[in-house]
Formats: structure tokens, C-alpha cells, sequence
């Protein structure tokens, strides 16, 4: 368990304890691609979402049917919409066949010791008072109830943008969504959530590519390495 | 009493040929293929011109107005040959109690078989008395008339949504027809509607003797099929990225598209950009300013019309989504980047402090 | 003692009703309500100044636009904004378009069936009124099978029942037409209605649609350029100067030469419905800007008890002069229901006093309307063509005065007939001219401007919200189809804080004020003889001679 920072007035020295470490094979392939294709859609879809919202001033000197500029954006959020939706619903696929780290219940906080754990990772990730929290081999239950909420927000996100999307294709996905329209108040209630969830997503991005570094820096385990290599490296001994 | 509408042209003069001229333009009007004409010619030549009563509560009168533009037919004909038109405040000869002997006449003669026409929206506030008529509420007087109707049309946005006075705070509890109706409305939505789509709907009722296929929201598919956005002209200066920037500027003047000026063509369902107003002269876009959504529920709480994204309460002037979301975004990395300098402030200890965790547990 | 009831009050906008205290067979004393009420100066709070013409045009689909005039003007006033001249151009080729349409469907639609008797006019003989007709107009299609084809649609028309003119007062003593005439404004209600569907195609070029153009505070939403096809150019100007000549002619060939035929079978009505005295109007049709109001076309000002000899001079800011009054209204005020606010300290605050409907009368309620009551300086007003024509004629305007002299000539009439029911339906006919004559010099100048190139249509310097001062308030005037119209504004922070409508119907239309001082509508009605009490056709003449709009009034 963690250790109050007060407590501790010397710091001793690392080398007199050799660590063994090993490693763990925590994020499968299918975890890591999906990990690095929902990177990659999510950022584009952001980039052109906004772009769609507030079209930049660009490329005025020319007649319109000289460019289609905007039409390539708009494309390449419908692209990115659909990789992004089909690598999600494989994601939720694996979420019941992968391994333990990659289930769907490491990432509610069902267990006493999980929320014990959200409490610890708060205070050790945020406030700093205990420097170090819990170290989850997997993701800890902070992280994963974040994730988790990221989730939600991605099907909000799929809902509100395939409703936009059924307004103009005929083909049978998009379509199925066409009910969600009028159940917002329209197409204007329906693109201002869709926009808004936008800084959503940024936050989120914001806050996490930092955290994996953070705790890759602080616990020095190869977080960073682990979403590409899939490896992690713990303690001989501790592996929950 | 009534005369089917072939034998009044009869009366009035028309040849055959001219009926059937006349059939074949009011079966364009209403959308049929060639193949149906023959249906038109005998729904005509049975029936007697249906009773139309037009009733009018909170409104502006502007989809009377509306109406009185149309151009085929154009309103006379229709007036005079189509439709008996036996109750409408703004036109009717009679007044006060003639009025209201013409209205029950109406219900009474007509049990089941005429058509009711609703302008405005009614107000369930205080009672109702925010409108009253002949000493009655609007909506006692919706209740009774719409009560023995075959059809109801919610004529505009006032009557299908609330429109305007349903705009916040709705002072007045002003609401739309289908919510106060136990009967299938047609909505015709718009703010007016327009009059070509208003008197085509009503061909469709009478002529065809049906409903309009109508959307999940009661409006006619015919007409509410499409977004402003799907069909505007202006479409492929969006698709270039060719936005006005300001109004008159250089842009506007070149007439690109008007999305950053607010436009709400891309949110709003409404055949303005096929049909057009005033028999086709033009349509908002066309003269320059962008749509104002006047045909979606709500659009008058979607503002400012100028901004593309609706100002949020509460967050001072022009809070839009963006605005927010980049006050969020920044004080997400300004939070992270602090975060970062205390954890290098305090690196060694904290290393120190994880390694010593971890030799203790060893 | 009788006391008659008109609800609903048709062909006209809105719901009025009147109750009519009816001794003898002459009104003695009369009370106007308005019954219909939307809160509209209410919604308005909070928004954006920008977007309230929007909101305020839909305070009515008949007068359409007006309002957004206004509105935008009550924003360009209170932020200093400036209009091109080309954009003032364009604004008062709408607003003459807005009156001359209105007016011909008034005195058509809306008013000619208190004068014309439609089934009087199936006995006509068609060569008859052919020859009538083309004895004072040039209009071609007066020929004998035009109107007996009218006549014809009628005769089948009527067999059918008819329709909306249904349950008219036809057969009423008070109508006085030969059938020749009558048959001729029968035809003519057809073409009216055929014609004015025309004139506001000018709307829809400039504006994008009619009902409800747009408007824009800065100047006007359309853009000129020659070189492109999606802006206002030579096609498009095109059809405003033919749609232009069309109106000319209907308005000169049909429409004023029906009003002076029907009004010289009617000229005892110069007696009735003059009501009040006094005459009250903005003025409108800026010619170097809107700041100047010396240079409209329409002066600015009141006239007081008739004297046509002084032209008061008007200040809509001075919190003395325009007040409006809720003491006979569904309102209360936070300082009182007896005290008068200026509208830029207006509250709206509804209150239904009323009796619970469903009711027969309003007698002995102390509040009987959703008007409120405007009083200038402490004064009922009349407002309208009337009152326009009044006081631009006293203040000596050349053009009006001629015209004017003209049509008290051919009707053989002394000046002081324009006081009454007659009056006021002839005053619109010369207000319609007038706007015609004006709408024609507009477009021309228009095309001068297009020909140098100076096409600016918006000015933006003020269009970003941080632009504005944290407070600021304004009023924006103007003369629509039925009179003097104000917005007041008051913006803070970039919103709306306050706005108030103080409308020409909410003049003509209120119920008395707090000392009983009867309002136009009220007050007209005393001393018109009523023949039959159940077909009051005598109270719709002097009311419809107003051409009442309670959407207006109310909002
Ligand atoms: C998950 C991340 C996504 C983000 C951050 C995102 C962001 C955005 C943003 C900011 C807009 C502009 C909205 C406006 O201001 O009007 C937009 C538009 C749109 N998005 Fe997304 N979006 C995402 C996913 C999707 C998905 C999954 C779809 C499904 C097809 C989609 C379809 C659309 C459509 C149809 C539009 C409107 C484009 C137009 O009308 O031209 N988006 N998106
Ligand atoms: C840019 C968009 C990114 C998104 C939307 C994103 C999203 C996610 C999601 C949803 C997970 C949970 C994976 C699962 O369990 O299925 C995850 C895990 C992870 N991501 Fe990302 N990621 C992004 C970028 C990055 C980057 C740039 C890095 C590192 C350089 C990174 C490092 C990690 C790591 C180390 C994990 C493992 C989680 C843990 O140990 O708690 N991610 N990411
Ligand atoms: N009263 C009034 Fe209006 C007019 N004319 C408004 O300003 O009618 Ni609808
Ligand atoms: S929908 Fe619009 S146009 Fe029709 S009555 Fe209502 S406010 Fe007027
Ligand atoms: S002007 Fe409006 S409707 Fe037309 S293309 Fe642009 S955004 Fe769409
Ligand atoms: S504002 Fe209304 S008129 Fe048409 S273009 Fe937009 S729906
Ligand atoms: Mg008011």
C-alpha cells in the first residue's frame, strides 16, 4: 500500500535493494491496433470536426469548381467516422474474449478494493499527496473508469454523428439512426451536442497521452513501450 | 347544395378539355405521375367542393398571408373553385355572430367531412384566456371543431411548433396543434410556410382524397424531405470552402456560401431551395442572408442567428461551444503542464519515494 | 338602450372585439379589446439586438417587415451604426412596396365588402359596368366579357354556397352601390387578389421571401454586383422595375379610381367616424439618412384638435411625451396599474382580469384588453395614412398637398371630410399613390448608384457584440401601412434588457386611459347610427376604415 510522503525524511538508496523484474504480457495485438487506430481516427475526426465547425479562411482565389477542399474534409470525417466505429465495436468484442486486462469488468469499480484504489490513484496522481499510489499492472481503476466513460462519450459521439450522417446517405447504417433527430430537438440540437463533445475529447486526449508518460516517468515500468510492445515490467512478486 | 367541382366549371363555361387541363396542372401541384390523372379527374368529378373552415389563434396572420401569395393555383381559382372556404377570420365576409353562425353551419352540415386549416399556435397559460374568440377560448374552440373534422393542417410553425410566442420564456404556454388534438395533424411547418407548398398540400388533401405521406414529425414528406442545405445553390462554394466572411463582403458579393455567417441550411428541413418563394422569384440564401431554420422546432431558441453554435446562458456574451471548449482545452494543459513542473520539482523524491515502496514490500 | 357585439371583429388582423352601446339607433358609447396576447416584448429579453428583427417581424404577417424596420433601426440608433445609402434605398423601396401592397388588399379584401354588395352585383349588366369602368380607367380588362365571365364565376359560386362570403350583410339598407359597381368591385377583388401577389416578388428579390423578408442591422442582407449571377443584377433589377410599372398601373388604373367611384356613392360617410382630433406621425421615406428626418418624405410631428396651422414637433426619447397606460389593460405595473411609463422603462407584466370565459360581455370589468394605452403627451392619437397625410400636409409637403387638393377635387369635398370614415379609406388610397410616385423615384436613384458602382449594402463596423459600449439604448421609428411605429431598446452587456412595441393599432385600438379618455377606435364610434342592430354594418365601415391589426397591437 502507499506511503505517506511525510513520513519518509531520507530516501534511501535504490541500489542497496536490487529489483528483479519481469515481463508481463499485458495489451494483446488486437488491444495494441485498436489502441493505435482509435488514436489515430479519433485525432482526425477531431482535427476535421473542428474544421467542419469553423471552416478556416483558406484557398479564397479560387472558383468553386476548381477545389473541394471542404468536401475532402468532410470526407475524411465520414472515413475516419466509420474506421473509428467498426475498431470500437471490435474493441468491445474483445472486451468479453481477451485477456483479464483487457475485459470490461477491469473497467467498472465493482469491488471495495477498486474504489480503495480510486481513491489512492486520486490522491497520488493529482493531489501528490502519496507519491505513489497502487500500481495496477493493467490499466488502474481510475484509468479505467475514465476509460470507460470514454466509451460512453464514443457512442454518444457515433449516435449524435451517424444521426448528422443519415441526413444525407442512404445506405442502411446511417440511416439506422435517422429516429435520433427529432428526439434532439432537430438537427441543430443534434450537431450541438456532437460539437461539443468535441472538447471532450480533446481534454481527454490532453490528460492521457500525459498520464501515460507521467506514470511511465514516475513508475518507470515501460508504460509507453506497453501500448506498442504490449510488455510491461513488474516486480518478481507483484502481479494482481 | 354543394356542386362536385366539374360541374361548377360546368356552370362557369369550361369545356371538358379545360377541366382536364385544369386536373393535370393541380396533379403536378400535387406531386402524381402522369398515370394518375385519370384518379384526379374522377375525385373531381364526384366531389362537391370540400368544406374548409380556417381557424386562427396565436399567431401573425402571416400564413394567411403566405397563402394568399400562391401561384398555382393562384388563390382566386382556388378560392372560387376548389374549395368552399366557409370560416376564416381574415377573409370571410361576415362578422360576430354571422361568423360564428358560418362556423357552426359548417361543423353541423359537414359532420365528419370538412377540413380544418389551423393557424397559430393556442395557449394553455391561465386558463386560456391569453385567446379568446366570440367570448371562447382557443382551445374550447379547437377541441369543438377539430373534434368532427376528416383532417387538421397545422398551417406555419406557430400552429406545428409554437413558433414564435413559444420561443422561452413562453409566457403565454403557447402550444402547437398535435399536442392538443386527438387526431393525426399534417404539419406544414414554416415561418410562413411556403404558399406554392401550403396550396399543394391542400391539392393533395382534395384532390387525391388522402393524406400526404407524411415524416416521423406529421409533415409531408413531399416537401419536407430535404434539407435547404441538400439542394441550395450555393452548395458547391461550400463544398470548396468558399464562405462569405462578412456581410456584403467581397465574398457575398460573389455570392459563396453562408455558413459562417450562421446559416442554418444544413439543420433545417424545408423545400426553399427547389420551390422557392413568390412563384420562384427567390429564397433567403438566393437574396443573401442565411437561413434562419424558420421551419425547425424551436429555431428561435437556436440563436444568435449570426453564430453558427448557440451561445450558452450564463457564460457572458458569445459563449459558444468553441469558446468553451477552448477555455477547457487550455486550462487542461495549463493544469497538466503545472502538474508536470511539480512532479520535475519534486522528481528525486518522488522516484525515491516509489523505489523505497517497492523495497519495503520486498 | 342596446348594447351590440362584434366578436369576432373579421377582415381585418387579429381578434378584436367591439361592444357598442347602441341609443336610438346612434352609438353613444363604445369599448375596442383586444383578446389575444403572445408576450412577445417579453421573449425578446435576453437576446440578441441583432437578431430582433427577426423576432419583432413576426409580431405580423400582414404589415411584414415593418417591424423588422423598425427593430433595426432601434439597434442602429442605439449603437451609432450608420446605413449606407444604397441600404436606405433598398429600405424604402421595401417599405413603399409593403404600403402600396397592404393598402389594395385592405381596401379590397379587407374593407370593400362593407361597401360593395356582392350579390347586388349578379344583377348588373355587365356592357354597363364595361362602360363605367373604362369611362374613369384605362385598365383593359374592363370589358363587358370580362365582367360577365365574372359575373358568371359568381352566379355558380353563389349556387354552391358561398364560401367565404357566406352570411355577409348583403341586402343591408346601408349599401348603396348600383349592381354595375358592385359588379366591378367584384372583379376587381378578384384581380387584387391575383395582382398583389406580384408586387412583393420586389420582397423576395431584396429580401429572400415574402412573408417575412430578411432585414439586417448595418444595412441589407442582399448584395449588388453586375458581374454575378448570385447577387442583386441586371436581371434581378429587371423585374423590380417591372413589377414597379405593374403596381403603378393597378394602383392608378384599378385601384384609386374604384376608391373614388365607391367613395362618391358614400359621401355621408364624411360625417361619421372622425373621432378624435388629433393626429400624430413619425414620418418615414429618409432621403439623406435616417438621422435627418427633415429630409423625409413624410414629416415628422402632431397635429393638435384638427388645427392645421401647427405641426408639434414629436420626441419619441423624451420620457414625457410617449407614455403608455395599463389602466384599462390586462397588465399590471410595479408602480401602480394608474401610472404611465415611458417605453423605456415599459414593463409587460400580462394580468387577466377578466371574466372566465366563456363569457357574453365585458361590461363593468374595469380592464377589457391586451392593449395597452399610448398617450402623447398626455393625448389620444390617431395615427395612420390619415394622420401621415394630416400632418405632413400641414407641414406644407409640396407633393402631398397636391395630391391631396387633387383627390378632394375629383371627390368634390372640402377638406375638413378628410376627418371621418371616409377620410381615412381615402387617405390610404393617397398614401398608396404617394408611396408609388416615391417608389418609382427610389428605384431610380438605385440604378444611378448601381451605374457609379457605389452598391455598398451593409456597413460592420459595429456587427461584433464587443464593439458596443456595456450599455446602451436606442428607438427606432417608422410609418407603417396603419401608422406610427416605435421599438425601444435598451442593451446591456450585448443583450437585450428591455424592448418595447408601441404600435400603431395599440394608438388607434386601446381602451380608454386612466381619465377616460377614449382611443381612436372608441371614439370614432360615437354618433354613427347603427340601422340594424344584428347586422352592425356601420361598426365595421369606421373600424375596417382603420384596417385594424390586434397581432400588431398586442405582441
Ligand atoms: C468521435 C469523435 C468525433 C468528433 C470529435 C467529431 C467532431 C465533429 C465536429 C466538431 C463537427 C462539426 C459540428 C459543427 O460545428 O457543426 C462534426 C461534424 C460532423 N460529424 Fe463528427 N465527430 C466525431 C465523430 C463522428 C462520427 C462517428 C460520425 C459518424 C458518421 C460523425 C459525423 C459527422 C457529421 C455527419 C458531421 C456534419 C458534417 C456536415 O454537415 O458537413 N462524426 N464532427
Ligand atoms: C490520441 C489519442 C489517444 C486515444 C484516444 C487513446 C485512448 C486510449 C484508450 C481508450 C485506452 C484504453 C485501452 C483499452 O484498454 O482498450 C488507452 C490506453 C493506453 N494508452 Fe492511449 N490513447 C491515445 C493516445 C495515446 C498515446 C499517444 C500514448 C502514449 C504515447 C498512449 C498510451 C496509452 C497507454 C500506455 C495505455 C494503457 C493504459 C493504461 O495502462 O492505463 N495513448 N488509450
Ligand atoms: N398596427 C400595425 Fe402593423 C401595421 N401597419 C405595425 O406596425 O399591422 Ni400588422
Ligand atoms: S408560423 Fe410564422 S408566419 Fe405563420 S402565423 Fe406563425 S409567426 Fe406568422
Ligand atoms: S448557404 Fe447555407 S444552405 Fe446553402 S450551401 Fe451554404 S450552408 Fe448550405
Ligand atoms: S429561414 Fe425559412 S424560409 Fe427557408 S431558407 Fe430557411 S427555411
Ligand atoms: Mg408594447
Amino acid at each position: 500500500m502507499g506511503v505517506d510522503i511525510g513520513a519518509h525524511d531520507t530516501l534511501p538508496e535504490a541500489s542497496e535493494h536490487p529489483v528483479e523484474y519481469r515481463r508481463v504480457y499485458v495489451w494483446e495485438l488486437p488491444v495494441r491496433v485498436y489502441h493505435w487506430i482509435n488514436a489515430v481516427a479519433l485525432v482526425t475526426l477531431c482535427i476535421t470536426g473542428y474544421l467542419i465547425g469553423a471552416p478556416i479562411r483558406a484557398f479564397y482565389a479560387a472558383e468553386a469548381y476548381q477545389q473541394y477542399w471542404f468536401g475532402w474534409v468532410r470526407f475524411i470525417h465520414f472515413f475516419a467516422a466509420f474506421v473509428y466505429l467498426f475498431n470500437f465495436a471490435a474493441r468491445i468484442y474483445w472486451g468479453f474474449v481477451g485477456n483479464k486486462y483487457a475485459k470490461w469488468r477491469s473497467f467498472f469499480p465493482l469491488k471495495p478494493s477498486q474504489r480503495q484504489e480510486m481513491v489512492d490513484v486520486f490522491k497520488a496522481d493529482v493531489l501528490q499527496v502519496k507519491l505513489h499510489g497502487p500500481i495496477s499492472t493493467g490499466h488502474n481503476s481510475v484509468a479505467g473508469f475514465i476509460y470507460f466513460l470514454t466509451f460512453l462519450a464514443f457512442v454518444a459521439q457515433s449516435i449524435t454523428g451517424f444521426a448528422l450522417y443519415s441526413s444525407m446517405s442512404t445506405s442502411w447504417l446511417p440511416r439506422m439512426f435517422v429516429w435520433i433527430v427529432p428526439l434532439m430537438g432537430g438537427e441543430f440540437g443534434v450537431r450541438f451536442w456532437h460539437h461539443l463533445f468535441l472538447w471532450f475529447f480533446v481534454s481527454f486526449i490532453i490528460v492521457h497521452v500525459y498520464l501515460a508518460f507521467y506514470h511511465d516517468y514516475i513508475e518507470g515500468r515501460g508504460t509507453i513501450s506497453s501500448i506498442v510492445g504490449g510488455w510491461k515490467f513488474e516486480r518478481e512478486n507483484r502481479d494482481k | 347544395m354543394g356542386l362536385s367541382i366539374w360541374q361548377s366549371m360546368q356552370q362557369k363555361g369550361y369545356s371538358r378539355r379545360d377541366f382536364l387541363q385544369f386536373c393535370s396542372a393541380a396533379a403536378i401541384v400535387a406531386g402524381l405521375k402522369e398515370t394518375g390523372v385519370a384518379q384526379v379527374v374522377s375525385a373531381f368529378e364526384k366531389k362537391e367542393k370540400p368544406a374548409v373552415v380556417w381557424l386562427h389563434f396565436q399567431e401573425c396572420t402571416c400564413c394567411s398571408e403566405s397563402f394568399i401569395r400562391a401561384s398555382h393555383p393562384i388563390v382566386a381559382d382556388a378560392l372560387l373553385d376548389v374549395l368552399s372556404l366557409n370560416y376564416t377570420e381574415t377573409l370571410m365576409a361576415a362578422s360576430g355572430f354571422q361568423a360564428e353562425k358560418s362556423l357552426n353551419d359548417t361543423i353541423r352540415d359537414h359532420k365528419g367531412k370538412y377540413i380544418v386549416l389551423v393557424e397559430g399556435a393556442v395557449p394553455t397559460g391561465a386558463d386560456g384566456v391569453y385567446c379568446m374568440i366570440g367570448g371562447k377560448t382557443a382551445e374550447s374552440i379547437l377541441q369543438t371543431v377539430a373534434a368532427d373534422a376528416a383532417a387538421v393542417v397545422a398551417w406555419g410553425s406557430c400552429a406545428s411548433n409554437g413558433c414564435v410566442q413559444a420561443a422561452k420564456p413562453n409566457p403565454t404556454g403557447a402550444t402547437p396543434i398535435h399536442k392538443l388534438v386527438n387526431k393525426p395533424v399534417i404539419n406544414v411547418p414554416g415561418c410562413p410556410p411556403i404558399a406554392d407548398v401550403m396550396m399543394a398540400v391542400v391539392t393533395h388533401l382534395l384532390v387525391l382524397g388522402q393524406l400526404p405521406a407524411l415524416d416521423s414529425l406529421g409533415r409531408p414528406k413531399e416537401f419536407y424531405g430535404r434539407r435547404v442545405h441538400d439542394t441550395c445553390y450555393r452548395r458547391p462554394n461550400y463544398d470548396a470552402g468558399l464562405f462569405v466572411e462578412s456581410f456584403d463582403d467581397e465574398n457575398a458579393r460573389k455570392g459563396y456560401c453562408l455558413y459562417k455567417m450562421g446559416c442554418r441550411g444544413p439543420v433545417t428541413y424545408n423545400a426553399c431551395s427547389v420551390v422557392k418563394w413568390n412563384e420562384g422569384t427567390s429564397y433567403p440564401i438566393q437574396s443573401g442572408h442565411g437561413c434562419i431554420g424558420c421551419s425547425e422546432e424551436g429555431f428561435w431558441d437556436n440563436g444568435p442567428f449570426y453564430q453558427h453554435l448557440p451561445s450558452f446562458p450564463g457564460f457572458g456574451i458569445e459563449s459558444t461551444a468553441d469558446t468553451i471548449g477552448t477555455v477547457v482545452g487550455v486550462a487542461t494543459l495549463a493544469g497538466v503542464a503545472a502538474h508536470a513542473v511539480v512532479t520535475n520539482v519534486r522528481k528525486q523524491k518522488v522516484i525515491a519515494e516509489v523505489h523505497s515502496e517497492e523495497h519495503k514490500e520486498q | 338602450m342596446a348594447r351590440v357585439v362584434v366578436d369576432p371583429v373579421t377582415r381585418i388582423e387579429g381578434h378584436l372585439r367591439i361592444e357598442a352601446v347602441v341609443e336610438n339607433g346612434v352609438i353613444t358609447d363604445a369599448y375596442s379589446a383586444g383578446t389575444m396576447v403572445r408576450g412577445l416584448e417579453k421573449i425578446l429579453i435576453g437576446r440578441d439586438p441583432r437578431d430582433a428583427w427577426a423576432i419583432t417581424e413576426r409580431v405580423c404577417g400582414v404589415c411584414t417587415g415593418i417591424h423588422a424596420l423598425a427593430s433595426v433601426r432601434a439597434v442602429e440608433d442605439a449603437l451609432g451604426i450608420a446605413v449606407p445609402p444604397t441600404a436606405e434605398l433598398i429600405r424604402n423601396i421595401m417599405t413603399g412596396v409593403l404600403n402600396v401592397q397592404d393598402h389594395v388588399v385592405h381596401f379590397y379584401h379587407l374593407h370593400a365588402l362593407d361597401w360593395v354588395d356582392i350579390i347586388s352585383a349578379l344583377k348588373a349588366d355587365p356592357k354597363k359596368a364595361a362602360e363605367l369602368a373604362s369611362s374613369y380607367s384605362k385598365w383593359d380588362k374592363n370589358t363587358a366579357s370580362y365582367f360577365s365571365a365574372v359575373q358568371d364565376k359568381i352566379k355558380a359560386f353563389a349556387a354552391s354556397g358561398l364560401g367565404i362570403f357566406a352570411n355577409g350583410y348583403w341586402g343591408h339598407p346601408a349599401y348603396k352601390l348600383p349592381p354595375e359597381v358592385n359588379l366591378i368591385g367584384v372583379a376587381h377583388y378578384l384581380d387584387a387578389l391575383e395582382w398583389q401577389k406580384e408586387i412583393v416578388k420586389v420582397h423576395a428579390v431584396f429580401g429572400g421571401k415574402n412573408p417575412h423578408p430578411n432585414y439586417l442591422v448595418g444595412g441589407v442582407p442582399c448584395s449588388i454586383n453586375t458581374d454575378e449571377v448570385s447577387a442583386i443584377n441586371s436581371e434581378r433589377l429587371n423585374l423590380v422595375a417591372r413589377l414597379i410599372a405593374q403596381a403603378d398601373e393597378f394602383i392608378n388604373e384599378v385601384y384609386i379610381p374604384d376608391l373614388l367611384t365607391i367613395a362618391s356613392f358614400y359621401k355621408d360617410w364624411a360625417n361619421y367616424g372622425g373621432g378624435l382630433k388629433n393626429y400624430l406621425a413619425y414620418g418615414e421615406y429618409p432621403t439623406r439618412g435616417y438621422g435627418q428626418p427633415e429630409s423625409f418624405k413624410y414629416a415628422r410631428g402632431a397635429v393638435l384638435n384638427r388645427d392645421l396651422s401647427t405641426v408639434h414637433p414629436v420626441n419619441p426619447r423624451d420620457t414625457q411625451e410617449i407614455k403608455e397606460y395599463i389602466a384599462h389593460s390586462w397588465y399590471s405595473y410595479e408602480g401602480g396599474d394608474n401610472t404611465g411609463l415611458h417605453p423605456w422603462a415599459g414593463e409587460t407584466k400580462l394580468n387577466y382580469t377578466g371574466p372566465k370565459p366563456p363569457f357574453e360581455t365585458l361590461a363593468g370589468y374595469e380592464k377589457y384588453s391586451f392593449l395597452k394605452t399610448p398617450r402623447w403627451k398626455e393625448n389620444p392619437m390617431e395615427v395612420g395614412p390619415l394622420a401621415r397625410i394630416i400632418v405632413s400636409y400641414a407641414a406644407g409637403h409640396a407633393d402631398v398637398k397636391e395630391l391631396v387638393g387633387q383627390t378632394l377635387g375629383k371627390l368634390n369635398v372640402p377638406v375638413g371630410a378628410l376627418f371621418s370614415t371616409l377620410g381615412r379609406t381615402a387617405a390610404r388610397g393617397i398614401d398608396a399613390q404617394l408611396a408609388m410616385t416615391w417608389l418609382k423615384e427610389f428605384f431610380g436613384q438605385l440604378m444611378e448608384r448601381v451605374k457609379i458602382h457605389e452598391v455598398s449594402t451593409f456597413n460592420g463596423e459595429r456587427w461584433e457584440p464587443k464593439s458596443w459600449p456595456a450599455d446602451a439604448e436606442g428607438v427606432g421609428l417608422a410609418e407603417a401601412p396603419r401608422g406610427a411605429l416605435a421599438h425601444y431598446i435598451k442593451i446591456h452587456n450585448g443583450k437585450i434588457d428591455n424592448y418595447q412595441l408601441v404600435v400603431p393599432t395599440t394608438w388607434n385600438g386601446s381602451p380608454r386611459d386612466v381619465k377616460l379618455q377614449r382611443s381612436a377606435f372608441e371614439e370614432s364610434l360615437i354618433g354613427t347610427p347603427v340601422a340594424k342592430l344584428e347586422e352592425p354594418v356601420e361598426i365595421l365601415r369606421t373600424i375596417h376604415s382603420f384596417d385594424p391589426c390586434l397581432a400588431c397591437s398586442v405582441h
